[in-house]
């Protein structure tokens, strides 16, 4: 049996009936390979049943359950106790929600509306190059892949949009950001001007401030800020 | 509070798509690619399409490229035949095997990012129940976005659906489907956010809600996957099918049973027991570890019981490893390497030089609401309910029968979602627009919220669902007998009255999480007790659902379990006749598409 230990979780809370905000604090039992969605379910199950979170798949490929852990944007799914536990250098955390949407209640925040800055990226192709013979399927080389893939990873999770130095107001934000620049790498697409426009805008790359806290938090690992940099380069 | 429920406003649509996941959209797509002017509607639980549950698919989807020098439809079809155990419908089979390659092209020219070989075409993988020459060796047949296919072809059906402007509703649920006499005409929904019960009047509805195994303990699924769909059609009087085949992927990494894709043994990983040894060649000597998952299921399992598994301490269960120490550095490094970082973090387990704990996980649902081979819903006489279309895999049309192979949901997400997109441009065409909404519109739904809004009693919760969650593992999982079987339906009666009796934390209607979980327990509850229902009257064994007590296949059951529960526990069976289109047309190899054996 791993050995128990008591952590505690002060998480900000907010009522949207009375529009009152709180912090309230839980001391939990914790052990073996738990991860910050298993304490919070823990919460509910024998504590506080109202503390409402966000969850979906619990494994990481979705990026429905991101909060804030002392200060860092992550996936509550992907953090285990044990490692939060060595990395934060605390038994104590606090858990505050993602800062890109209205609060709904608590932990949960209307990503729905954090969507709509991704719908603007246009993620689709927009124009198709001309298509292949004879019902094939376009040829992309492994090398010319390999320059894009790592973005095509984005779960749209908003852990960097959390990060970004830049204003939520002001900026469309980090991935949405990447998303139209996947389409620019992607040779399938040929409507370059109208993504570079959309690139460009008031609210598109140039308000980057270089501050790469996007790939320091993104759960994917993906390096944000070089397809940023690529943007600013502009060589599509 | 005291507050009655109401409607709080009526939207009108031409197609309202309840579940805006890979199947969903297919759908959606194929619709408004064809007619760019038709309104659709698509609702979802999460708070966009791109977090479906599709999206966490990870191995590939079968298809048959026909420049293959090697391969051949019929091969596929063959394999999807032996896999479902001889149930699955034929005629269903022929029509996905056939235009498989075609919609694997359609999502690549969307823009789905698929791996490439060194040529630049798209990339095959071979994958469990796969083979060539009628089961002679394994075939390349899986397409793959590296461990993420399912995330690629969300993404692509999304962005199509985003690009023709289909309207999305997140953060909610369908609570029950509308009728006008015999015809579906939409459904009410309810919306987390605000709290607020919503009417949408529809020209046609499409339930495409996906998967259910959330009244397993050891579940693959999100925390979303309760059956709803499933229970929208019983309290609407119809049918659902085959629900006691459930699938257990033999791969789940030990705890909460996170998928470890099939992929990591197409690629060449042995499963092996506590003394290391490779079993999988003693219960498959042909097809080994790429055999069907209920067979390595079962295989696991039995390993387990006759004492050859590995008990973890830390989650008090038993395992078996996968071994995966032999790959390839690139494979590790390029093609495997997503699913090895959840062992790394989820296990603290590094598969290249450790063996990984395995256990058989809930997976998914072969049956579901029966349509035929258009995504048009049946009744329990097969007759066609006007308006109502499902497809995926709340469908069973059926592409499975009792057991899927892996790579073909996926490939039924796009073959049969775009079969379905196709037919309701059809419906379209005559529908003529619901006159009004009902006047008994909500009534389903404000009954079930109120009983759990003003439910007396102190039921925890979290009992209630562990019960439910171990219940059904323990007597309704892999291998299954008849006082099992009975016990649990006892249970699940017990279950179903103490699941009113729990208190609500909070009587707000706005995001209020104990509601939304509360209803969606008992959904679960309603669903698991069609899937016991189910196994206690198959006594047979076929495909994932095996029985101790008659552990053969039998002739006497050469048809689809119906079950229809308008109220709990007054079960209705029916038949639905195995179609044996491929059989009957004596055409090529016709014999193999008979009631054949099944050994791997």
């Amino acid at each position: 049996m791993s050995k128990s230990y008591t952590i505690t979780l002060e998480i900000n809370r907010y009522d949207p009936d009375t529009q009152l905000s709180w912090i309230q604090a839980y001391q939990v039992e914790v052990g073996g390979i738990l991860r910050f969605v298993d304490v919070l379910r823990k919460i509910n199950d024998e504590q506080d049943p109202t503390l409402a979170w966000a969850s979906s798949c619990e494994h990481a490929q979705c990026g429905s359950c991101g909060i804030i852990v002392n200060g860092k944007p992550l996936l509550a799914c992907e953090l285990l106790v044990k490692d939060a536990v060595e990395q934060f250098d605390t038994y104590t955390f606090r858990l505050r929600p993602l800062t890109v949407a209205p609060v709904l209640r608590d932990l949960v925040v209307d990503l729905e509306k954090a969507y709509e800055k991704v719908h603007k990226a246009l993620p689709y192709i927009i124009k198709p190059a001309p298509l292949p013979p004879e019902g094939d399927e376009y040829r992309i080389s492994q090398e010319r892949l390999e320059t894009y893939i790592e973005a095509t990873q984005c779960i749209n999770c908003f852990c960097c949009a959390t990060a970004c130095i830049s204003s939520h107001r002001n900026f469309l934000g980090p991935n949405v950001t990447m998303a139209n620049i996947v389409r620019l790498m992607d040779p399938r697409e040929t409507a370059t001007k109208e993504r570079l426009d959309i690139l460009y805008r008031e609210d598109g790359v140039y308000r980057c401030h270089t501050s790469r806290a996007c790939s320091f938090v993104c759960p994917k690992e993906i390096d944000v800020s070089h397809f940023l940099a690529l943007g600013k380069e502009g060589k599509f | 509070m005291g507050d009655k429920l109401t409607i709080d406003s009526t939207l009108t649509c031409d197609v309202l798509v309840i579940g805006a996941g890979g199947a969903g959209l297919r759908a959606a797509a194929q619709i408004s690619e064809q007619r760019p002017e038709t309104k659709i509607i698509a609702l979802t639980k999460v708070v966009s399409p791109q977090k479906s549950h599709t999206t966490t698919a990870q191995g590939g989807m079968a298809a048959v490229d026909p420049k293959d020098p090697e391969d051949r439809p019929i091969f596929h079809m063959f394999d999807t035949w032996k896999g479902s155990d001889c149930s699955a419908d034929q005629n269903v089979i022929k029509k996905v095997c056939e235009t498989g390659w075609e919609e694997v092209v359609w999502l690549e020219r969307h823009g789905m990012h698929f791996s490439r070989t060194e040529e630049g075409r798209i990339a095959k993988r071979p994958f469990g129940g796969h083979m060539l020459n009628f089961g002679e060796k394994k075939s390349f047949r899986a397409c793959y976005e590296a461990t993420r296919t399912g995330k690629g072809i969300m993404d692509t059906v999304w962005d199509e659906s985003l690009k023709y402007g289909v309207d999305f509703i997140g953060q909610c649920i369908a609570t029950e489907l509308l009728f006008e006499g015999n015809r579906c005409i939409g459904a009410i929904i309810f919306r987390y956010p605000e709290g607020k019960f919503l009417a949408i009047l529809a020209k046609a509805t499409i339930v495409a809600t996906g998967g259910k195994t959330r009244m397993y303990q050891v579940s693959t699924n999100c925390r979303g996957n309760t059956g709803d769909g499933l229970v929208l059609a019983l309290d609407a009087g119809l049918p659902v099918m085959d629900l006691e085949a459930v699938q257990f992927h033999p791969t789940g990494i030990i705890g909460p049973g996170i998928l470890a894709s099939e992929a990591l043994r197409g690629e060449g990983g042995i499963l092996r027991n506590k003394d290391e040894e490779p079993f999988m060649e003693r219960y498959a000597p042909t097809a080994k570890d790429l055999a069907p998952r209920d067979l390595i299921s079962r295989s696991i399992i039995t390993e387990i019981r006759e004492g050859r598994g590995i008990f973890n301490e830390a989650h008090n269960a038993h395992h078996v490893w996968l071994d995966l120490r032999h790959l390839p550095k690139e494979v590790h490094e390029k093609k495997i390497q997503e699913i090895e970082s959840f062992f790394r973090r989820f296990a603290g387990v590094d598969p290249v030089t450790e063996l990984c704990p395995v256990t058989p996980t809930a997976h998914y649902q072969m049956g579901g609401i029966p349509t035929n081979e258009f995504g048009e819903v049946q009744n329990d006489t097969q007759t066609i309910v006007p308006g109502l279309f499902a497809c995926g895999e709340a469908a069973a049309a059926s592409l499975h029968g009792l057991n899927r192979l892996g790579t073909n949901s996926l490939l039924e997400l796009i073959t049969i979602g775009k079969v379905t997109g196709e037919r309701v441009i059809e419906y379209l065409k005559d529908a003529k627009e619901p006159e009004t909404l009902p006047s008994n519109a909500g009534h389903i739904s404000f009954d079930q919220f109120s009983i759990h809004l003003n439910s007396q009693g102190n039921e925890k919760y979290a009992q209630i669902r562990d019960t439910l969650r171990n219940l059904m593992m323990e007597k309704v999982g892999i291998f299954r007998t008849e006082k099992f079987l009975l016990e649990a339906i006892e249970s699940l009666k017990t279950l179903k009255e103490r699941v009113i009796h729990i208190p609500i934390g909070t009587k707000s209607l706005k995001t209020n999480q104990d509601l939304w979980q509360i209803w969606e327990l008992n959904n679960l509850i309603t669903v698991s007790m069609v899937i016991a229902q189910g196994a206690l009257a198959r006594k047979e064994s076929r495909g994932a659902h095996f029985r101790e007590d008659y552990p053969e296949r039998s002739n006497e059951f050469n048809y689809h379990t119906l079950i229809s529960m308008p109220e709990f526990n007054k079960v209705a069976f029916g038949k639905r006749p195995i179609d044996m289109s491929l059989f009957e047309a004596k055409g090529e190899c016709f014999e193999l598409f008979d009631y054949i054996e099944r050994k791997y």
